[in-house]
């Protein structure tokens, strides 16, 4: 039991990354890793002896991220416009580089959950498809659908951010 | 061997490393013929990599207290990742191990220096290389009399590539790095569950010896330490201080044995 509770104790930093990968919001992040980390505790017998505590505490995450997203479905009619980011010709690279992390969580952001979360687990959480189908519930097939039109979409996203900068720059 | 024809599709398979081991020589050698493929490949690493850099430093944040609660309600805090407990240990460390001149350099937040341009560089070469699935090495530890002989002579001093096996990481191979025009070496080992921690050295003449120093950045943190004009990092994500301690003291052990024999 105890052995449990640390196993998945030491997965909270892994878990927030997750999170904040699927929820822009850190407040909103913490929140599903909180919901989850409840229900984790609460159904420490659904876990079974040799899982990976991560794969587990994922599948539970998304099940919660789902919920969260039909909850939030009407709310957020309205397209989800990116912060605009640069303010000025001249950007010093210390801003530089905060600015490409946030175009690069934008466009995340702006992209469809499900392709979202396909990517996420995959290209950054380091899963193999079948790890990352079995956690999110989907086909094998339907999951590479997902990743490929997820980067797809990510760097059509980014474009258009590098686009809006230097259309920026120009007017300026 | 028979040649399929490839397709973009091909392409997300090689960036996930779901691309079997038999086709990867020929996929890249169709990328090669093709310029905008391997255009695309490449845009699409990069964009990884950046999504990879801009979520990196999530991992090495304080919890806040209604998350870090989830620890706490057991006997003893296990909150071994906060790297606020690091500093004790060190010097802990360092009295303990008879190295009584690494006593006490502890520094949250080193700034400036040959010593902390040694540890930045480490943990930008093992946040980009780490998280190769590919391509982690340039030299695997099938050659590791070769790969060890080889970055200690572009290097210039007796290198080994310490045995860390008794923490559970194996030599995955090494790399050489640039480093101010001169060559830096970096091995890289992995655990059973896939996780990697990275030894980094270069060259950094005419800067003092100095005890263990922490730094962490990028999602990582590495352990670091100027001797004999040369700087050595040990470098990894999401590891507990007293096992990041205990690698780098072996680390630095093997290295000073070496030189010594």
């Amino acid at each position: 039991m105890d052995q449990k509770r640390t196993a998945i104790v030491a997965e909270i930093p892994h878990m927030r990354r997750y999170a904040r990968a699927l929820l822009r919001d850190r407040d909103s992040a913490d929140d599903l890793v909180q919901d989850s980390l409840e229900r984790a505790f609460s159904r420490l017998d659904h876990w079974r002896e040799g899982d990976s505590p991560r794969r587990w505490l994922f599948t539970i995450m998304h099940h919660l991220f789902i919920d969260h997203i039909r909850r939030d479905h009407r709310r957020r009619a309205a397209a989800e416009v990116p912060i605009e980011a640069a303010h000025g010709v001249a950007t010093p690279p210390a801003q530089l580089e905060r600015l490409q992390s946030r175009e690069v969580l934008d466009a995340l952001h702006a992209i469809a959950p499900e392709r979202r979360a396909a990517l996420v687990l995959v290209a950054l959480e380091g899963f193999s498809y079948a790890e990352a189908a079995n956690t999110l519930g989907i086909p094998t097939g339907t999951l590479m659908s997902r990743i490929s039109r997820g980067r797809e979409d990510l760097r059509a996203r980014l474009d258009d951010a590098t686009r809006r900068r230097s259309i920026r720059v120009v007017e300026t | 061997m028979t040649v399929r024809p490839f397709t973009d599709h091909d392409i997300h398979l090689s960036l996930d490393g779901e691309l079997p081991a038999e086709e990867r020589e020929e996929f890249e050698a169709w990328l090669d013929r093709s310029p905008d493929k391997k255009a695309l490949r490449d845009r699409y690493a990069d964009d990884r990599e950046k999504l990879r850099l801009a979520l990196a430093g999530v991992i090495d944040e304080e919890l806040p207290d209604r998350l870090a609660r989830f620890g706490r309600e057991r006997p003893t805090p296990p909150r071994s990742w906060s790297w606020r407990t690091v500093a004790a240990g060190i010097v802990l460390f360092a009295a303990g191990s008879g190295l009584g001149y690494l006593a006490g350099a502890y520094s949250p937040s080193p700034t400036g220096g040959g010593a902390a341009q040694i540890a930045a560089r480490a943990i930008e070469a093992h946040v980009i290389y780490s998280a190769e699935k590919l391509h982690v090495v340039e030299v695997g530890a099938d050659q590791k009399d070769h790969l060890v002989g080889w970055l200690s002579k572009r290097v210039g001093t007796t290198l080994v590539a310490p045995d860390f096996s008794a923490s559970g990481y194996e030599l995955v191979g090494g790399r050489l790095l640039p480093a101010d025009s001169r060559a830096a070496a970096m091995f890289i080992y992995q655990d059973a569950a896939g996780a990697r921690i990275s030894l980094y050295v270069a060259r950094d003449s005419g800067a003092p010896d100095t005890g263990f120093k922490l730094r962490e950045e990028l999602g990582a943190c590495a352990l670091y330490w100027l001797d004999g004009g040369y700087g050595y990092a040990v470098t990894a994500t999401n590891m507990s201080g007293d096992t990041l301690r205990a690698l780098a003291g072996s680390a630095y052990q093997q290295l000073l044995a070496a030189q010594r024999g």
